[in-house]
């Protein structure tokens, strides 16, 4: 009597089982294209720079990581995981500005000709004042650079457009790797909820032939 | 989502490092410990196995990536983590395409429909 709804259930999780490896397998297949693409991207780049151009050896003595995965476990058991990118745009656009800023503080009007004596103590004062305000910008200039600079850069300024479509290649997949971690973190406490299940149906079997 | 993430790691040949590299992972810590390791024809299996040993300990990884056949050399090791976090990803590399049949979380859920489970 008890056998039916053991069995409905175990139906079911089945099922979502075989729909869950279904995901796996067609996200797995576009890991596999774009890493794919990843690797023939950079074997262009590497073609065209020079042999040792693209190599571990261009890999810089500091680095920041741009990319963060948040992992959460659920009651069950189950792993989650979010993949987060620190905002490469607002990093370079806050590069962008202290390299403007640098410019009209260096710069500036400049008097060549006939200055007075009043003028000069003006300038004076001014200078002072610029020169109590500049290591304030130098100091936040140097932390920004250093910090978050993109990994593209460790192999030239003006690198070959192929090796920034292998970046946004392996972007993409490190996303999607998150995805299927969670995706097989999934399957497995599925498959241990089934074997559960399983053996309980099986003491069910065992108790009805008893 | 509080607090700060983790990070990926890799264990893989140059070119897949390279491009995780370029993607953003790639870490430096305090002590100048990487997130990734670089398997050429010279590095030994121990060193592999140690390096991912010591990524399973670390608190601040989330998801270790490695190629498949590098996974084959320590599968010892990976079938021995049962853990999910972290979650251990096996990828393809250059010369050695993915296989399904080898991958340690499918192996797992194939294990579940032998015969055995069905009696």
């Amino acid at each position: 009597m008890g056998l039916d709804p053991a069995s409905l259930r175990l139906d079911q999780q089945l099922l979502d089982f075989m729909d869950q490896l279904e995901m796996l397998e067609e996200k797995r297949q576009k890991l596999n294209t774009l890493i794919e693409e990843g690797w023939f991207n950079i074997s262009k780049a590497r073609y065209s720079m020079g042999n040792k151009q693209v190599s571990a050896l261009q890999y810089a003595s500091e680095m920041e990581p741009l990319v963060h995965v948040y992992a959460s476990q659920s009651e069950k058991g189950e792993a989650e995981f979010k993949c987060e990118r620190i905002n490469g745009k607002a990093e370079e656009l806050k590069e962008s500005d202290t390299v403007e800023t640098i410019g009209p503080a260096e710069g500036g009007l400049r008097r060549r000709v006939n200055v007075k004596k009043k003028e000069n103590k003006d300038e004076k004062d001014t200078s002072k004042d610029q020169s109590e305000k500049e290591p304030q910008f130098n100091s936040k200039g140097e932390k920004s650079p250093c910090q978050h600079q993109d990994p593209l850069n460790w192999f030239g300024i003006l690198v070959p457009q192929n090796l920034k479509q292998a970046q946004a290649a392996f972007k993409e997949v490190i996303a999607l790797a998150a995805e299927i971690s969670t995706l097989q973190s999934a399957i497995v406490k599925t498959r241990l909820e089934m074997q559960t299940q399983m053996k309980d149906k099986q003491k069910i079997v065992s108790e009805l032939k008893e | 989502m509080t607090g700060r993430g983790k990070l990926i790691a890799v264990i893989g040949d140059e070119d897949t490092c390279t491009g995780f590299l370029l993607g953003g992972i790639g870490e430096l810590n305090k002590n100048r410990k990487p997130n990734f390791l670089v398997v050429e024809k010279d590095t030994s299996i121990t060193e592999i196995e140690e390096t991912f040993k010591s990524f399973l300990a670390r608190t601040d990884i989330g998801i270790i990536l490695i190629n498949q056949f590098i996974a084959e050399m320590i599968r010892h090791a990976i079938d021995a983590h049962m853990q999910s976090i972290p979650a251990v990803l096996e990828i393809p590399s250059k010369e050695h395409p993915y296989d399904a049949s080898k991958d340690s979380i499918l192996r797992r859920a194939k294990g579940m429909f032998s015969a055995e489970d069905f009696r």
